[in-house]
């Protein structure tokens, strides 16, 4: 075997040059673990959601779903006895806000005789084998992950929020089948009804048809009896719908893992290059005596996929074990909140594994095949002649081709979401990256000319190297362009984020307090006695309402979230999107997202499902919301209380009475219920909040932000010590000549800071670029929502400036082995 | 008959009586007259009612096949003030099976619901009872049986031969010395069955002989009570035997009871002493591992009759929706080493794993 | 044998050789002297495959590979020739028999097997001892003497020798040229030494020069 033979002549040199392929190993080790534990996590935590879905469909083959706030219960007797219907089973889902704590728990109310045939993963076992408890009226059944959570045994009493009142339910028993995953409780759907002010309401109704029964045609036939707003679903539409929402998210911190993988690549690329032209007289060598162009080739390959392959396992290693951080730290979303109420588990996936191996072996491979191209093709009679081994013609690029690149990248952003993934946004980021690499050497160049020719003689030692060799300040360069830009573009689109979020907030919540009965979402809700109360509390002023809920508008689609509070005719007070447009007749207020999802413009009339009825509704603006990406619609809580006759509201902003004291009147607010029950914040107190949740959500993108900077300053590190021990004799002679070392640490300084210069400047305009691409297309395809741009100017030129001293010193420090050497020896040394 | 409220007893358990304990149930008094066709109807007052048809089918090859048709009615005393149309205050149950000797086993199915939406009901005044699409009614004087389970489906008509067997005195059927221990108990012997059963995919034309049983009450079983024994035979002179013991721990008798439907019209209500179960062959359920007793020796004043199984595994196994397993089959009546007619045994209570109510 | 006809090369328009003829016998080791820049290396590389004429033939043992392709020619380095460089060129991560065996290893014999000829031909170059070491603790002449062990380890046609004590000490470059005439002759392969020092041709069975005219013995 040819291969094994020769392993000494080129692993022994791997070996040899120990720093620089431990830099081109952590750098892969790092971009496979990010990616690897991105999957691990939402793999985890996908499968939950999926696992705790299809325990909740069971058997079901349609399930009827509506409106957050439910449908009419008689639709069940008319599904119940429809002949396509073999079993129906009634569901009646709250939120339940658990008194006390900062949390809430899913509460199935459940018809248990039905639940066998259609949902058996959901029959509750009661402690002592009785098997009916579950009639028993306040009885609940906690799944293991819940009673876990919640660290209650049976007997024991569950206290909630129901309204604005609080119920203790009796712990009655356990889910036994409904796995471990998810927290959830279930009881009797009437004791259900009457505990959570729910009479006469269902919130979804699970079918099984008749053997024979086409799924397709009976979901046609039955969705023609349901009124509007009552959707015949597939059991998996939830599961998609769950998977796309977090896609998204999922696919940008993937993208963020992959680009960490792109700067391992170019670390391998740089090691291998600068060791492919350290080695040139080696290899001309290898030639002159016999070893094929193909082998060489083969060889210097197969360096870079070692170093890629182990970074790819240990990669994967550590990947898991992030992820099993993650998940024990962030939870499955990684703290980006689409996984409430899972507990998911780490499974290994071997083919994600070992796509991630491959990966960390193809960046490997890519980084070692161009060095390796231009070592197999050197003529090795000139090579064993050559003097200057340090030689490395970087050439001037492929500008023109670079130039492409970004017209391409500007053409791609142009492409709409492709299922709902901003794809051409990506291919925009690949592109400019790929186009400003390309455009390096010319950067490079265009430095070296406007930089003076004059100073102090390591000053000019540095520029006249950068001018005449621009490929090893490329090389060093490369590394550091894709993290600077990666960084750059992170923070200008977190900025604007942050930024855009932080003005929405204070538009929205202009009131001096705000009150709510628990979650949005729950089913806590405040009644027209206590609204009535809350306006007459003394120090209050006036007193805003708004009533959350959620809508079913298109099969397959997520449900749009339903605001109804007052609302101006003008839409003062909003944070709009572009004018309002005058509207005849009831306006509606929709969010970005419901322009992007269902087209929807400003002065159009569209159709709302209201109460079971469509209401005609003329679109008056357009606003911007970053808390619902599937779709808010807002409308006026007057017309909402006329269309549907609901007199219950979710929450209030308080204007205080002139003089009133602001802490005094919360707690005189917060008496009006039970203890724990109303929730009084101010708007600083829920600024605050939101933007940590909002820090907290990209804490793992300045993880991989810091990551890929210490990767890109490695590589600097890296280069220079490879350069360094190769310029040993260029030391010398300088030495010679009468430099002190101090100078020659000067002239490395300034070549490492301007080889870091050079990628800075690069990164940071590529940053910008991609940083634009991000804020303008991929969020806006991703999340649905825009934001206004706000570059962080001090910090990017902190951060830059910071890299460049970083890489100046990381030159000197790589130099500085190479300077010890004695300079009469390095010259005489014949290598 | 107590037995089939044992189920329903050990099914309740604590919920029916906790919340039970709040809830006027209307008593089993005795002296009442039982008025038709008015009490063939549902008495939603009481805790408990049932319709409970068994009997022995010919395919038109000869080859004969049980089969037991079950609807329970609970007042379950709960939700009786909810305001909730799901509010589970009167529950159907149905238990259905086709002893098939050809199957070695019986084929079961059941259907539970609370009623309401459609899904299930009882009427007054009338026999009608359903859930889903199963169905118990008496229309035109016949009663009418209808099941579709997983893997077989019949549709019978049962026509009376006679005016109800009242059991016990006149309806009042005691169960123990204590008179609240009692119900309302009347059975429809010898009624004649025609229609179809479906076994397979196949629907084929069936004729025989069945027995219906209504009965409704509050109370529970007396203290003690382990399980019981009950026959209900049709006679090929005509005649007809209704016969129930109350077992405790030790498998002796408790209480016993017997009606006798005579050839000519009229009733022999026999006493207590008069009743003798004597348990012969056992067979042990490969399943649950529970051995029945299999072949009787029954004894009624002078009579004496061997009851021997159409097969032997005819245990019904409903742990997963009424929680207990019973031995529901049908027997041929011999006596003097002939056979004399046929009918359907009843054994519950031999299992570890019943739990008392 | 090595039979040379006519060679010529040029470089970007300008004449280097032109019309060089030469034959040599196997066990016959030339010298080729002469001034810088009249070709000497250029004639070494044609020789050697490293570079093709532009006319004129080249055969060893009668095969013509003055025309061969890459492939080919890298077979015949590999096989017929052997290298003695001025920079020495050893291997500094393999040791010193490492570096010895290293053209038989490019030939397929595995490493076990090739270790055995590549320590006889150090103990030949009187670095028996020194079969273990790293080059790095070798002196520049015995780094040379590495590199005459290794020029002979796959009993090479032809052994080529550039300026083999350029880098040396005139006692060392003495013993290494005589090293080198002793083990091609007793090798009996064809050997030649390209140099411009008339003491190491001397070494040499005969001495060419080279000069703008031609090849002249």
């Amino acid at each position: 075997m040819e291969w094994r033979r020769l392993a000494p002549v080129f692993l022994g040199s791997l070996a040899r040059r120990r720093l620089a392929t431990l830099f081109s190993l952590v750098a892969i080790v790092l971009g496979v673990a990010l990616g690897m534990a991105v999957q691990a996590v939402h793999e985890a935590a996908l499968s939950e959601f999926d696992r705790g879905l299809r325990n909740m469909a069971g058997a079901a083959d349609l399930q009827v779903v509506g409106p957050r706030g439910g449908f009419d219960e008689q639709l069940y007797a008319r599904l119940a006895t429809h002949p396509d219907v073999a079993e129906a089973s009634p569901v009646l889902e709250v939120e339940a806000r658990l008194v006390g704590r900062d949390e809430s728990l899913q509460v199935l109310g459940v018809d248990a005789f039905v639940l066998a045939r259609v949902t058996p993963q959901l029959l509750p076992s009661a402690a002592g084998g009785d098997r009916f408890a579950i009639f028993a009226g306040d009885g609940v059944f906690l799944s293991h992950a819940a009673a876990d959570r919640l660290g209650v045994k049976t007997g024991a009493l569950l206290h909630v929020q129901a309204g604005s009142a609080e119920l203790a339910l009796k712990v009655a028993g356990d889910l036994p089948a409904a796995g471990d995953g998810r927290r959830l409780a279930v009881m009797d759907i009437a004791a259900a009804q009457i505990l959570f002010g729910k009479l006469g309401r269902l919130t979804r109704i699970d079918l099984r048809l008749r053997e024979g029964v086409d799924a397709g045609a009976a979901r046609h036939s039955l969705q023609a009896e349901l009124p509007d707003g009552v959707l015949v679903e597939t059991p998996a539409a939830e599961a998609d719908q769950a998977a796309n929402l977090s896609r998204a998210y999922r696919v940008n911190l993937t993208l963020l893992a992959a680009i960490a993988l792109l700067t391992g690549g170019f670390l391998v690329f740089s090691a291998q290059a600068l060791s492919v032209v350290r080695r040139r007289r080696e290899f001309a060598f290898l030639r002159a005596v016999g070893l094929s162009r193909r082998t060489l080739f083969g060889w210097l390959v197969g360096e870079g996929a070692a170093v890629g392959l182990l970074g790819g396992v240990l990669g994967v290693a550590v990947g898991h074990g992030l992820a099993w951080g993650a998940l024990a730290l962030l939870g499955g979303d990684l703290g980006a909140g689409y996984f409430a109420g899972l507990a998911p588990r780490l499974q290994f996936q071997p083919l994600a594994s070992a796509i991630y191996v491959l990966l960390g072996a193809v960046a490997g491979v890519a980084g070692a095949w161009l060095p390796a191209r231009e070592a197999a093709t050197v003529a090795p009679a000139q090579a064993l002649k050559a003097g200057d081994e340090a030689a490395l013609h970087g050439g001037r690029g492929h500008p023109l081709f670079g130039l492409a690149l970004l017209a391409g990248g500007l053409v791609a952003c142009a492409i709409p979401p492709v299922d709902g993934l901003p794809l051409g946004g990506y291919l925009a980021v690949a592109c400019v990256l790929a186009g400003a690499v390309l455009l390096l050497p010319s950067i490079a160049a265009l430095l070296a000319r406007l930089l003076p020719g004059g100073g102090p003689v390591s000053a000019r030692l540095a520029v006249a190297r950068l001018a005449a060799a621009p490929g090893h300040a490329v090389v060093a360069a490369a590394g550091v362009l894709t993290s600077v830009a990666l960084a750059a573009a992170m923070a200008i689109m977190v900025a604007s984020f942050r930024d855009s979020v932080d003005q929405w907030l204070t538009q929205l919540l202009p009131a001096d307090l705000y009150l709510r009965a628990g979650r949005a979402q729950s089913g806590s809700y405040l009644d027209e006695a206590l609204q009535a109360r809350i306006a007459a509390t003394p120090g209050v002023g006036t007193v805003a309402f708004t009533r959350h809920d959620g809508l079913r508008l298109a099969a397959g689609q997520a449900p749009v979230a339903l605001l109804a509070r007052p609302v101006s005719a003008d839409g003062d007070g909003l944070p709009l999107v572009g004018r309002a447009v005058a509207a005849d007749g009831p306006a509606v207020w929709i969010s970005e997202a419901m322009q992007d999802l269902y087209g929807w413009q400003p002065g159009r009339q569209v159709e709302l499902p209201l109460a079971g009825k469509p209401v005609r509704l003329t679109v008056a603006g357009v606003w911007r919301d970053y808390a619902r990406q599937t779709g808010a619609v807002m409308i006026d809580l007057d017309s909402y209380r006329r269309l549907t006759g609901d007199p219950l509201v979710n929450d209030a902003a308080i204007h205080l009475a002139p003089g009133a004291d602001a802490l005094r009147t919360a707690h005189a607010l917060t008496a009006l219920a039970g203890p724990g029950v109303l929730e009084v914040a101010f708007p600083g107190e829920i600024r605050a909040i939101t933007l940590r949740i909002f820090d907290r959500t990209f804490a793992v993108t300045y993880l991989l932000e810091a990551v890929a900077v210490a990767i890109g300053l490695a590589g600097v590190a890296a280069s220079f010590a490879a350069l360094a021990a190769a310029r040993r004799k260029e030391f010398g002679m300088l030495r010679h000549l009468g430099l002190t070392r101090r100078q020659i640490g000067w002239m490395l300084a300034q070549e490492g800071a301007l080889a870091a210069g050079v990628g800075v400047l690069a990164g940071l305009l590529a940053g910008g670029a991609i940083g634009l691409v991000l804020i303008e297309v991929v969020n806006r395809q991703s999340f649905h929502w825009s934001m206004d741009l706000h570059v962080p100017w001090l910090s990017l030129l902190l951060f830059g400036g910071g890299l460049v001293a970083l890489a100046a010193l990381a030159a000197v420090l790589a130099g500085r082995q190479a300077m010890r050497q004695d300079a009469v020896l390095a010259v005489r040394e014949d290598w | 008959m107590e037995r089939r409220r044992f189920l329903l007893a050990l099914a309740l358990g604590a919920a029916g009586r906790s919340a039970m304990a709040a809830v006027d149930f209307a008593p089993v008094l005795p002296g009442r007259r039982l008025v038709f066709p008015a009490d063939h109807g549902a008495h939603p007052d009481f805790r408990t009612e049932w319709w409970y048809a068994t009997g022995w089918l010919n395919l038109p090859d000869g080859s004969p096949l049980g089969f037991q048709t079950t609807f329970f009615r609970v007042r379950t005393g709960v939700g009786e003030d909810s305001p909730s149309a799901f509010a589970p205050r009167q529950l159907i149950l149905a238990h259905a099976a086709i002893a098939d000797p050809r199957l070695g086993r019986l084929r079961h199915g059941e259907r539970s619901a609370r009623v309401g939406f459609g899904r299930a009901g009882f009427a007054l005044g009338q026999t009608g009872v359903w859930v889903g699409d199963w169905r118990f009614a008496l229309d035109g004087g016949r009663y009418r049986a209808e099941v579709h389970a997983d893997d077989f489906a019949y549709a019978l008509e049962l026509q009376p031969a006679g005016p109800p067997l009242l059991n016990g005195q006149g309806g009042f059927s005691a169960k123990a010395a204590d008179p609240r221990h009692a119900s309302y108990y009347y059975s429809r012997p010898q009624l004649a069955v025609s229609g179809s059963v479906t076994l397979d995919g196949k629907q084929q034309p069936v004729r025989g002989k069945a027995w219906l049983d209504h009965e409704w009450s509050s109370e529970l079983l007396p203290e003690g009570a382990k399980g019981w024994d009950w026959v209900g035979l049709n006679l090929d002179d005509g005649s007809a035997l209704m016969a129930f013991r109350l077992r405790d721990g030790h498998g002796r008798a408790l209480w016993a009871a017997a009606t006798w439907q005579l050839a000519g019209g009229g009733a022999r209500v026999m006493r207590p002493a008069e009743i003798a179960f004597t348990p012969g062959r056992e067979w042990r359920s490969p399943r649950t591992a529970i051995t029945y007793p299999v072949e009787w020796r029954l004894r009624v004043g002078e009579r004496e009759f061997e009851l021997r199984p159409l097969l032997d595994d005819q245990e019904l196994d409903s742990r997963r929706s009424t929680g207990s397993v019973y031995w529901e089959g049908a027997v041929r009546v011999v006596e003097g080493g002939r056979e004399l007619g046929r009918g359907y045994l009843e054994m519950t209570g031999y299992g570890e794993r019943i739990r008392v109510g | 044998m090595l039979e040379i006809e006519n060679l010529s090369r040029r470089f970007n328009g300008r004449t280097v050789l032109q019309n060089i003829s030469l034959s040599l016998e196997p066990g016959e080791y030339v010298a080729v002297v002469g001034e810088s820049g009249v070709g000497k290396s250029t004639l070494l590389n044609l020789i050697a495959g490293l570079d093709r004429p532009d006319s004129g033939r080249l055969r060893l043992d009668g095969e013509d590979y003055a025309q061969y392709d890459e492939d080919p020619l890298t077979r015949l380095r590999r096989d017929k020739l052997g290298f003695v460089f001025q920079a020495f060129h050893i291997l500094p991560h393999l040791t010193v028999v490492q570096n010895v065996a290293l053209p038989l290893w490019l030939q397929g014999v595995e490493r076990d097997a090739a270790a055995g000829p590549a320590r006889e031909l150090l103990d030949a170059v009187g670095l028996g001892a020194r079969a273990e070491s790293w080059p790095r603790e070798l002196s520049g002449g015995e780094m040379q003497r590495v590199a005459i062990a290794r020029a002979l380890v796959h009993a090479p046609r032809l052994v080529l020798a550039d300026e083999p004590t350029g880098n040396l000490d005139p006692a060392n470059a003495t013993r290494v040229l005589a090293l080198l005439a002793e083990r091609i002759r007793a090798a009996g392969a064809i050997g030649i030494l390209v140099t411009h020092s008339l003491e190491a041709a001397a070494t040499a069975d005969r001495i060419l020069h080279l000069t703008a005219e031609g090849l002249r013995g």
